[in-house]
């Protein structure tokens, strides 16, 4: 399709633009699909385990038949998109700079894999807009609006994460957020919004529940797919026995069984169900 | 007038004899030494004339010339002393020529014999020539242990010359020091939890797998490590010697021991240090000081990439070529290679209470630290998790001794079972390539430690569960 320019009155204008209150026209690669998309957000100096769980959603939003919805940006961002391709979900990245312009560098194999993957890239700049810092907070209204449901992983006490959420409050769009340690600085945004009325998430399949209430039914029921039964947040081996009450080999029976059908992936000491 | 005693050289993990030449001529006194002796054995001349006289004998006033054959061999050490002076002694008609033994011992001036680092390999010259030798009484014990050894202790050169005017057969040899029973090292039954961990390292000693151990400080990682030699079968007399050599070797006393080494080089370690080196003749490395044990490398990630390639060759071969201006040695190297690391720069990846702060850039470049090549031969990656205090009040892990006999069984059963796959096994690997779960090079590995499994459970068949627990446990790191 490559890249154009949509503007409000086109039938391909994404419908929740309409919320905001200078609906911008807006440059695209890729395309859009008729389907709801749910935003993963967070913090760039996140930690591994917001990163695990980014991940996590991005591919329970995909099986969910949604789109995953996110900026691109290092850390949280990256990784919801990585999940969402993983499991062939429609993903679309909203961009700070030009959509020709992969920022930062090291996701430019994310962005290919966005447009290749039948997703989309977006961006109320033109084609060659450099990545300026002060660009970043106006596409969080963006990355807002064209959802129907906001998730925030991990978010400093300021920030653009933050920023995302309180614009999608405005417009009404219902927020998410994955509470934390209440001294962790890549929390504390997080807690401060579940103080100020958020909802929070106790994991993937808890987060699909409660979307498919806004949403509709998923496509496929996710928790049907718990077969590898193990904590989404991904559990160490060697705590495996205990979680289903069998001996250590038995355990590691099952686990080599499950890597080989594909249901749950190894990384370093850590098992995710896939 | 000519002489000629056998002395020994330790060339790589061997013992070679060496001919210790004497001539005594006519002219005036000199003394000459050839056959490339380092400044140790040069000095031998000095040491030899002062321990002849003290002894209250002769040293000939004359031209003394005396050839270590073979000459090209490049000698080191102060074993030859005892050799020299007798060689000396009996070329000018003082003493019998004692041809018949193999003769090693250091000379003090005062004539006292001591053992220097060679005298192990006079006993397994000994055993092997069906000689008997002449070695210092404070090593003599230890040097009878070598089976089929025939050894005689002397305590100072004046004894060395009565024993030969005598005749040897008046003595009786020395007996064999009593061997120290192996497993007395510490005991797994120490350790608490840690099934994930047992489990591997029960496996690595059965099979001879590569392990490594991961987890956060203070996770008991080196405990565990430490009790790996523990439960490998005990050495055989021959690997006990070939042991022994290479400490012989090193300049280290061993003396022969039948528990298996354990060694543990810092992360500082040059590559010399690692795989051998030496300046002029050939030093053995601590993966050769590993061989038949374990050799444990704590901090992996620490250690130098280059360094850690070095050992690519003793993983491969099972021996180390150590090339050095005087001398090319092939030592033996085969050892259990033990690697222990954090998981990440923090320690807490994986870690059930403390979440980990690293970012996930931080955390890749550390694991990219330990090379790939490297990380292929490793088959067993396991991690080592905090022991929880409900598990510190538990029952105590099965000891070493117990765990000790299962490997040893595995081992004595591998021998003469034939061995099957059952056809779900191998289409599990077959799966597990496909997609993409293991490389071509894992999946190999991964079949071997189901192998190793299978002896455990004394089955010729490898089975399913067998493969997927090997290959559970082969986690990346």
């Amino acid at each position: 399709m490559g890249h154009r320019l949509i503007d409000r009155p086109s039938p391909e204008y994404p419908v929740g633009l309409g919320d905001l209150e200078d609906p911008p026209s807006i440059f695209v690669d890729g395309e859009f699909r008729e389907i709801p998309g749910v935003a993963v957000v967070g913090t760039r100096r996140c930690t591994r385990y917001g990163i695990d769980l980014a991940e996590a959603f991005g591919a329970a939003i995909a099986r969910s038949g949604w789109t995953t919805v996110s900026g691109l940006a290092r850390g949280i961002d990256a990784a919801a998109h990585r999940g969402c391709l993983r499991d062939g979900g429609h993903a679309v990245a909203v961009l700070g700079s030009g959509i020709d312009v992969c920022y930062p560098k090291e996701n430019q194999s994310i962005f290919d894999g966005i447009v290749s993957g039948g997703g989309a890239v977006v961006s109320e700049y033109p084609p060659g807009t450099p990545p300026d810092r002060w660009r970043f907070p106006a596409r969080n209204r963006i990355i807002a609006a064209m959802s129907s449901a906001v998730v925030v992983v991990e978010a400093a006490r300021t920030g653009g994460a933050l920023i995302t959420a309180r614009l999608a409050a405005e417009i009404g769009r219902p927020v998410f957020v994955v509470p934390g340690d209440v001294d962790r600085p890549a929390s504390e945004g997080c807690n401060l919004l579940i103080r100020d009325g958020a909802y929070p998430v106790l994991g993937a399949a808890d987060l699909i529940e409660e979307l498919s209430l806004i949403l509709g039914p998923p496509e496929r029921d996710v928790a049907e797919e718990k077969e590898a039964s193990m904590p989404t947040g991904g559990i160490s081996l060697d705590d495996l026995p205990e979680f289903w009450s069998v001996t250590m080999t038995e355990a590691l029976v099952r686990v080599g069984k499950l890597q080989v059908e594909g249901k749950v992936r190894r990384e370093g000491e850590m098992i995710f169900p896939v | 007038m000519y002489a000629a005693t056998t002395s020994v050289a330790l060339v790589g993990g061997d013992v070679r004899p060496v001919e210790v030449q004497v001539h005594v001529g006519r002219q005036q006194d000199t003394f000459k030494l050839s056959g490339l002796p380092d400044t140790a054995v040069r000095e031998a001349k000095d040491r030899v004339r002062a321990a002849v006289a003290s002894s209250g004998m002769r040293f000939p006033n004359r031209t003394v010339t005396v050839n270590l054959a073979p000459a090209d061999l490049p000698k080191g050490g102060t074993d030859y002393d005892l050799a020299i002076a007798l060689g000396v002694l009996a070329a000018s008609g003082e003493i019998p020529n004692p041809n018949g033994a193999v003769v090693v011992g250091e000379l003090a001036l005062d004539g006292t014999v001591r053992s220097g680092s060679a005298t192990l390999g006079a006993g397994v010259l000994s055993a092997r020539t069906k000689r008997p030798c002449l070695v210092a009484n404070d090593s003599a014990a230890d040097t009878a242990a070598v089976p089929g050894s025939t050894v005689y202790g002397v305590g100072s050169l004046a004894e060395a010359v009565e024993v030969l005017r005598l005749g040897l057969g008046q003595r009786d040899a020395v007996s064999p020091r009593p061997t120290p029973r192996p497993g007395n090292g510490p005991d797994l039954s120490d350790i608490k939890g840690q099934a994930l961990a047992r489990r591997a390292i029960e496996i690595a000693a059965a099979g001879g797998h590569h392990l490594l151990l991961h987890g956060p400080p203070g996770g008991g990682k080196t405990m565990l490590a430490r009790r790996l030699p523990g439960i490998l079968p005990r050495l055989t007399d021959h690997e006990a010697v070939e042991v022994a050599l290479i400490y012989a070797a090193a300049g280290l006393r061993r003396g022969l021991d039948f528990s298996r080494p354990f060694r543990s080089p810092h992360h500082t370690a040059s590559r010399a240090a690692l795989v051998g080196g030496g300046s002029g003749v050939a030093v053995p490395g601590e993966a050769s000081l590993a061989h038949r044990g374990v050799l444990f490398l704590d901090e992996l990630a620490e250690f130098p990439r280059g360094n850690l390639d070095t050992l690519r060759q003793p993983l491969e071969d099972g021996f180390v070529t150590v090339a050095r201006r005087g001398s090319t040695a092939r030592f033996p190297s085969s050892f259990h290679l033990v690697g222990a690391s954090n998981p990440c720069p923090c320690g807490f990846y994986g870690d059930r209470r403390k979440p980990c702060e690293c970012r996930p850039a931080v955390l890749a470049r550390y694991r990219q630290r330990v090379s790939g090549p490297l990380l292929d031969r490793i088959d067993l990656v396991v991690k080592v998790g905090r022991v929880e205090a409900s598990e510190v009040a538990g029952p105590s892990g099965e000891s070493s001794r117990v765990i000790r006999q299962r490997v040893e069984h595995a081992a004595e059963f591998r021998r003469d079972r034939p061995s099957e796959t059952e056809p779900r096994a191998r289409q599990m690997v077959l799966d597990a390539l496909d997609s993409a779960v293991v490389t071509a090079r894992g999946a190999d590995r991964v079949t071997s430690v189901a192998r190793t499994i299978a002896d455990l459970a004394l089955e010729t068949r490898v089975e399913e569960d067998h493969m997927a627990e090997a290959m559970a446990l082969r986690g990346e790191w």
